[in-house]
């Protein structure tokens, strides 16, 4: 018995080690020879970019017979945090997604990582097909966006809205408003009724953006080039940052927000949304999707009211690594993503496409979400997102927002809180 | 023909009634009951929502019951990530390290704990190192060899790693073990006239199995948990670990709970089950020794 054990544990042993050494030696390389493209995206398949890059890539397959695409579903959290290491090795991908920003596309694109597609851009007419503030994100000059060479490409918007309960509306005879006043009279309307507005999450982004947009209703161009981009440097003692913050602790004061959402995340938020105990709230489009297939109640969304400047950037981008051994099928292949038919799917499941017809979209909800969103294109009113002038600045107003939520710090006491991490942030880029 | 110390238990429980009285075993077996049913509750978190809709989820909250039996999270899961293979990945990886962690352990702590190497302190200090360096420390040299040695992105890289950090930490206990092994029984197998490897083999090593077991138990139960080296090493669907695949259901903005939970079911299931049948090990382990 004994010695059975043991013979069956060093066989075991043996093995385990066996194929554990023999299951190395594979991962067979292709060599070279274009007929293979290296897709990675990290979208869910069932979101409106996996469904209309399954699209892309089929197109793809027949105007290229002969030409492999290995496609791979990455984890977002991997290529966050590998993607350099990852395209600096020889097994990376020829084409992937990855997240606009000077952190992100930026920095690989200073460190030469990234293929420069100005050339093909305007060859194949991509600068025509985005609007400049969508090519803000697509654009770097030594790792800061804005200018310079074409480093990524777009195929989706996002942008920050008011999405509200219809049910809820009309219940309270309230009607969609249009302006900022007539906004805050709807939610006085609420507030008298004893329901809270405004959905909030104090400990992630959403408070941030709701700050942002309070500033950019007094905002111009100027202030976001200033804000994100250096142009100028930003008083934060001054309007629209110091409105910003002001209106939001008189919001708080008021009971539109309430006080104890400080420490809730932004999940908290869209599930108070979803369960139909928030009446509005301010988010992105990103959870357009989703609201769609959980919600069972009749709902919508609104542009923030009175607002030409709105929190929104492009989605990610379609990078093509400098190790990409199929660059010219990496182009072909983005091009085909920027296509009317590929830009339509991505509308009719619920995302935002860099340029879609409404035209071609077929459900009305669906219709008003890329609607407004042309219409903020057009109108060159993508601000972007507040915390991304500075690495780690994401913090910074995480926790200057909590403190204005409980009422701990007046709106004074936190300007000089976000200003200072900022100021020194903007002198640590120039200097470089 | 192997020595064994281990002497067969003497009868020592002659006062056993004595426990049998008294409420002081009852509020034991109680404090220990809802100790034991705290920590099952977790579990019990994730097995209820791993069965909900991802729309009942919102809705409801997670502290609801689930208003069907949706079981379509468990299946995208399973699809999604390729289980099987994630599957084979991780026990390929986590069986070859233990294995190999435990017989580097075993060889460097015999060096050390019974050959008496000059300074042995500081050489088992420095393997220490290797468990006290957080990972992210290791990371980017360990990326760089892996890369110049062409191993980059092969399950054989990660076995590497873990056999060295894991097998550190083996020394370190082999060792100290091994320092208190009875001279007097290799003194009479060197005079029977065995050599080195004789005694290692023949005397050491059927005395210590109990705890070489139990190494071998952790060394799996850890690599498969291990997440920061495999998501960088492994950056092919097709190499990639279990852990490594239950991350790629989290996206950047938005997460989908009940196919996470669904996900980590699964995903738990393996480890379970590895415990299981080792189990009667690991407890054989712990008590070893406990009547010497």
């Amino acid at each position: 018995m004994r010695r059975f054990r043991r013979v069956a544990v060093v066989a075991m042993v043996a093995a385990l080690t066996a194929t554990g050494l023999a299951a190395c030696g594979g991962d067979g390389d292709d060599s070279g020879d274009a007929n293979v493209l290296k897709l990675w995206h990290y979208e869910s398949a069932n979101s409106a970019m996996g469904i209309a890059w399954d699209r892309a890539i089929e197109i793809f397959k027949e105007e290229h017979q002969g030409v492999e695409v290995r496609f791979e579903r990455k984890a977002f959290e991997q290529i966050q945090q590998n993607a350099g290491m990852i395209i600096n090795s020889s097994e990376g991908p020829d084409i992937m997604e990855y997240n606009k920003g000077n952190a992100t596309s930026g920095l690989l694109s200073s460190q030469g990582l990234l293929t420069d597609l100005t050339e093909e851009a305007t060859k194949r007419g991509w600068d025509k097909a985005l609007s400049p503030s969508l090519q803000t994100t697509a654009r770097y000059d030594n790792g800061v966006m804005g200018s310079g060479n074409w480093y990524g490409v777009p195929n989706y918007g996002e942008y920050v809205m008011v999405y509200y309960n219809k049910e809820l509306f009309a219940e309270h005879g309230v009607t969609v408003p249009t302006t900022m006043a007539e906004f805050t009279a709807a939610m006085d309307t609420f507030v008298a009724k004893g329901v809270t507005p405004l959905g909030m999450s104090g400990a992630e982004y959403p408070a941030g953006q709701l700050f942002y947009q309070l500033a950019l209703s007094r905002a111009d161009r100027a202030f976001v080039d200033n804000y994100q981009l250096y142009a100028n440097p930003v008083d934060f003692k001054a309007d629209p940052v110091r409105y910003g913050a002001e209106t939001f602790a008189e919001w708080v004061g008021k009971g539109y927000v309430a006080k104890d959402s400080a420490s809730l995340k932004a999940e908290d938020m869209g599930t108070a949304f979803i369960s139909g105990k928030a009446p509005m709230i301010v988010s992105g489009s990103w959870w357009y999707g989703r609201f769609k297939s959980e919600i069972t109640f009749d709902w919508d969304s609104f542009l923030f009211p009175g607002n030409t400047m709105h929190a929104g950037s492009s989605g990610n981008l379609w990078v093509v690594p400098e190790t990409s051994k199929a660059k010219n099928l990496a182009y072909d292949f983005i091009d085909i993503t920027l296509r009317p038919e590929i830009q339509a799917l991505i509308g009719n499941n619920g995302g935002v496409p860099v340029s879609g017809d409404p035209a071609t979209i077929s459900d009305e909800k669906d219709r008003r979400l890329i609607e407004n969103f042309n219409t903020i294109s057009s109108q060159d009113g993508l601000a972007f997102y507040p915390d991304w002038p500075v690495p780690g600045y994401y913090d910074v107003l995480v926790s200057g927002f909590q403190s204005l939520i409980n009422q701990s710090k007046t709106p004074d006491q936190v300007l000089d809180a976000i200003a200072k991490p900022y100021q020194d942030g903007v002198a640590e880029i120039k200097r470089d | 023909m192997a020595v064994t110390l281990t002497t067969r238990p003497r009868v020592t429980r002659r006062a056993g009634d004595r426990h049998r009285r008294g409420v002081g075993r009852w509020i034991v077996l109680v404090v220990v009951g809802v100790a034991a049913l705290a920590m099952l509750v977790p579990f019990a978190f994730m097995l209820l929502n791993a069965f909900k809709s991802p729309g009942d989820y919102s809705t409801n909250g997670p502290l609801s019951w689930p208003a069907e039996f949706y079981t379509t999270g468990l299946r995208t899961y399973w699809e999604q990530v390729d289980f099987p293979v994630k599957l084979w990945n991780s026990v390929v990886i986590s069986g070859s390290v233990a294995v190999l962690a435990v017989v580097v352990s075993l060889l460097s702590a015999y060096a050390l704990g019974i050959g008496r190497v000059r300074g042995r302190l500081w050489i088992i200090g420095l393997f220490l190192l290797a468990n006290m360096l957080p990972q992210e420390a290791l990371i980017y040299p360990l990326y760089h060899f892996a890369k110049e040695a062409g191993l980059y992105n092969t399950r054989l890289a990660v076995i590497i790693i873990f056999t060295v950090i894991q097998a550190a930490f083996g020394t370190y206990l082999l060792a100290s073990v091994l320092g208190t092994f009875p001279r007097a029984l290799l003194e009479a197998a060197a005079l029977d006239g065995a050599g080195r490897w004789r005694i290692l083999w023949r005397v050491v090593l059927p005395n210590i199995r109990p705890t070489i077991s139990v190494l071998l138990v952790f060394f799996f139960i850890w690599t498969w948990n291990e997440f920061l080296i495999p998501l960088v090493m492994l950056i092919d669907n097709q190499t990639q670990t279990i852990p490594v695949a239950l991350a790629s259901l989290q996206g950047d903005r938005l997460m989908d709970a009940p196919t996470t939970n669904a996900g980590a079911l699964i995903s738990l299931l393996p480890a379970i089950l590895f415990f299981l049948i080792f189990q009667r090990t690991l407890a054989r382990g712990i008590t070893a020794g406990a009547d010497k």
